[in-house]
């Protein structure tokens, strides 16, 4: 047990937070997950500060555009393997009530840490503020893509959030940064200790940039960048035509994978002159970015390369990412999809490697789903085309899908429009013939109605406590 | 006959095409394509200019500030004479946000700079305090469009203001429009369109989508329009229109 210097305003601040969590819980609000953040940081400002200073092992914070849940749920999954349980935000709660929700929660009433490390998903634009007040020990960036323009400005915007934060961390800080990701590449230009990850499987790589890709110029001249090839989005090999930035050799690489279907990934993982071979339980290219993206944040801290690989065969994904659930009997996969880079991701493991040809889609535009919904118009829905049976479409903004997927061509009978989540989810579990598997791809919101409904008959159990 | 194919030029496709502006394309092309009508869609990039009046349409969307920048500066260089020369012989120009702004006059950034537009229409465009953000619908009143209105999603912090004798595209019945002002969205001067709706705007507007192909199709040679079913795309049309009058 590690106790940490709170002083009474800080213990205050820190019962505060508590009772609101026990107020919440006790009263069944879902707000349990950063309320007690907000509560508090009103009553101590420093109380992030002072509770992330009991964390003698220090911590490691995700960031990025996709995969900030499933890379934080990797480190996790190799810190407790490890006898090493973390402190962890709630996915989803990635703002900094949500940190500070975390760590009052665990804290004892007299502020004692249960654990001595702390991993810590973060939204772009708080990344500077919790590097602030924890100081962590690594940085992680996984990518940056467009995402929700009326929530989060321009990408610009967001990369100059990271760049601010990446350069005022701790001494001694690591960043590990996605080498195959220009914008993400680029931020690790002046720092001290960066180590970055990629993949060198150039077989793999694509000789398109899918719509609605964003890096396209060269960061320090505006030139259109040489791509040798892209795995996903702008995410590959590529290099400035006049030679003044180019992509960094990665110092941890996946140099070989073999995707079998939707149920598990082979990879070989290489750093410097070691090598190990990795089982995980997930699929998609994007999630070859996270595991090797975790694989150099534990490395950063002390864990070998190996043993951290040796344990990723019994991971379990996160809520909502390649998430196996049954629905009325039918088998069926929840896949996550917030933009257009990672709704298309989502949409190819479903089509290429989990050879879907059921869906139910699930559109909101709610505060955290993004208000606008233009970013549909940058998926490429053209892939459903000759391959969907049936396509079920949800959502405040469904007729929206509706039209986006009629200028992709997929035929009209195969579309039905269902209004309400639990006939939604009836309806496409129907529609699917036995020995079939319904893919399910909501944007977040649309993800917690449906788990909710999930949730109520029993498949599922609440996410937060 | 054979119909003369639909030519469209997509101005800055690399640059300003951030809020879904594919979808504009997409509703132009396979709405022609439906039709029977070849279309050819053509991206113009920075640097010298192909022939614009070649284009029966030139469409532009929207870009991240820096890449606005780029874009004024080389569309002022390079494209000017041609977009001039392509507006004379009746080529339609459908310009959205950023496109929009470039327009007019001139456009003043968040950081005071002033960057000169195109001058193609009596407006300018100064910065706002706040962005505009949410879901737009106008009245559209005078083009023959049914329903009378557009729906759309408006992001900008730019404030445009229309010269004294420039038409504004619509009325504004919820949202912002040009400055959260005067109550007026977008502009049209011939077949000249400026608009802040994205979301894509022409999915959810197919009446307007048909009018612009419609009057592009026109310049060579009197044509009509087979009708086609929209009815996807009017649900979804009045659905938002439901949804921000109810
Ligand atoms: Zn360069």
């Amino acid at each position: 047990m590690r106790q940490a210097r709170l002083g009474p305003r800080g213990g205050a601040a820190l019962w505060a937070g508590k009772l609101t969590a026990l107020m919440s819980r006790a009263l069944h609000v879902g707000g349990g997950t950063t309320l007690p953040g907000d509560v508090s940081r009103w009553v101590d400002r420093r109380i992030l500060t002072k509770l992330a200073a009991g964390l003698d092992g220090g911590s490691i914070v995700v960031s990025g555009t996709n995969g900030k849940t499933t890379t934080s749920a990797l480190i996790r999954h190799i810190l407790d393997s490890q006898g090493r349980p973390a402190i962890a935000n709630q996915a989803g709660a990635n703002l900094i009530f949500g940190v500070t929700a975390a760590l009052v929660d665990r804290a004892s009433w007299s502020g004692a840490l249960p654990a001595s490390i702390g991993v810590f998903e973060i939204d772009e634009a708080s990344l500077p503020l919790l590097v602030t007040e924890t100081g962590p020990r690594v940085i992680v960036v996984t990518n940056l893509f467009r995402d929700q323009l009326d929530r989060y400005g321009e990408l610009e915007t967001t990369a100059a959030h990271l760049r601010r934060a990446l350069t005022q961390g701790p001494e001694g800080v690591t960043a590990v940064l996605n080498a195959d990701d220009p914008m993400v590449a680029a931020l690790g230009e002046d720092l001290p200790r960066v180590t970055y990850a990629g993949v060198e499987a150039p077989e793999l790589l694509q000789p398109q940039l899918s719509h609605g890709a964003d890096a396209k110029f060269c960061p320090r001249c505006g030139s259109p960048f040489i791509f040798e090839g892209v795995y996903f989005g702008h995410v590959g090999h590529y290099r400035c035509p006049r030679g003044d930035f180019e992509r960094p050799t990665p110092e941890i690489a996946v140099t070989a994978l073999e995707i079998d279907g939707i149920d598990e990934m082979r990879l070989t993982v290489r750093a410097g002159s070691e090598s190990a071979a990795v089982r995980v339980p997930l699929s998609g290219l994007y999630n070859v970015y996270n595991v090797v993206l975790a694989l150099a944040a534990t490395r950063a801290i002390g864990v070998p390369l190996r043993e951290a690989a040796g344990t990723l065969g019994n991971f379990a994904p996160a809520f909502g990412r390649l998430e196996k659930v049954a629905v009325e009997g039918r088998p069926a996969v929840l896949l996550l999809g917030k933009n257009p880079t990672g709704f298309n991701e989502v949409l190819r493991t479903a089509i290429q490697f989990g050879k879907g040809r059921y869906f139910l889609l699930a559109l909101n535009d709610r505060i955290a789903d993004g208000q606008d919904v233009s970013w549909i118009w940058d998926v490429d829905f053209e892939s459903l085309k000759g391959v969907a049976q049936h396509v079920v479409l949800t959502g405040d903004r469904a007729l929206d899908l509706a039209v986006r997927l009629k200028y992709a061509e997929v035929p009209g009978d195969r579309i039905e429009v269902v209004t309400g989540w639990e006939e939604a989810l009836s309806r496409a579990a129907q529609a699917t013939p036995e020995g079939e598997t319904l893919f399910i791809l909501p944007t977040y919101t649309a993800m917690l109605e449906l788990r909710a409904v999930l949730t109520r008959q029993g498949t599922l159990t609440p996410y937060w406590r | 006959m054979a119909q003369p194919p639909l030519r469209i030029g997509h101005l800055y496709a690399e640059e300003m095409n951030i809020y879904g502006d594919r979808g504009n394309i997409l509703t132009l092309s396979k709405r022609a394509g439906w039709r029977g009508i070849d279309v050819r869609v053509e991206p113009i990039g920075r640097g010298p200019s192909p022939d614009l009046a070649e284009y029966d349409l030139l469409f532009w969307g929207g870009g991240q500030d820096r890449d606005q920048e780029l874009v004024f500066a080389d569309a002022n260089e390079h494209k000017l004479a041609s977009i001039k020369e392509a507006v004379a012989q009746g080529s339609v120009v459908l310009a959205v946000c950023g496109g929009y702004q470039l327009l007019g006059a001139y456009y003043v950034t968040a950081e005071r700079q002033r960057l000169p537009g195109l001058g193609l229409v009596d407006l300018h465009t100064e910065p706002g305090a706040r962005r505009n953000i949410g879901n737009v619908l106008i009245d559209v009143p005078g083009l023959g469009l049914e329903p009378p209105t557009l729906v759309g999603f408006e992001n900008h912090s730019g404030r445009t203001y229309l010269g004294a004798n420039v038409e504004p595209l619509g009325r504004v019945v919820k949202g912002a429009g040009n400055n959260g002002k005067d109550g007026t969205e977008g502009v049209r001067a011939g077949n000249i369109f400026g608009t802040y709706l994205h979301g894509s705007l022409l999915p959810k507007n197919p009446h307007f989508a048909d009018l612009l192909i419609l009057r592009a199709l026109a310049r060579r040679a009197p044509t009509e329009l087979a009708p086609l079913d929209m009815s996807v795309e009017l649900d979804a049309h009045q659905a938002l229109v439901r949804r921000l009058t109810g």
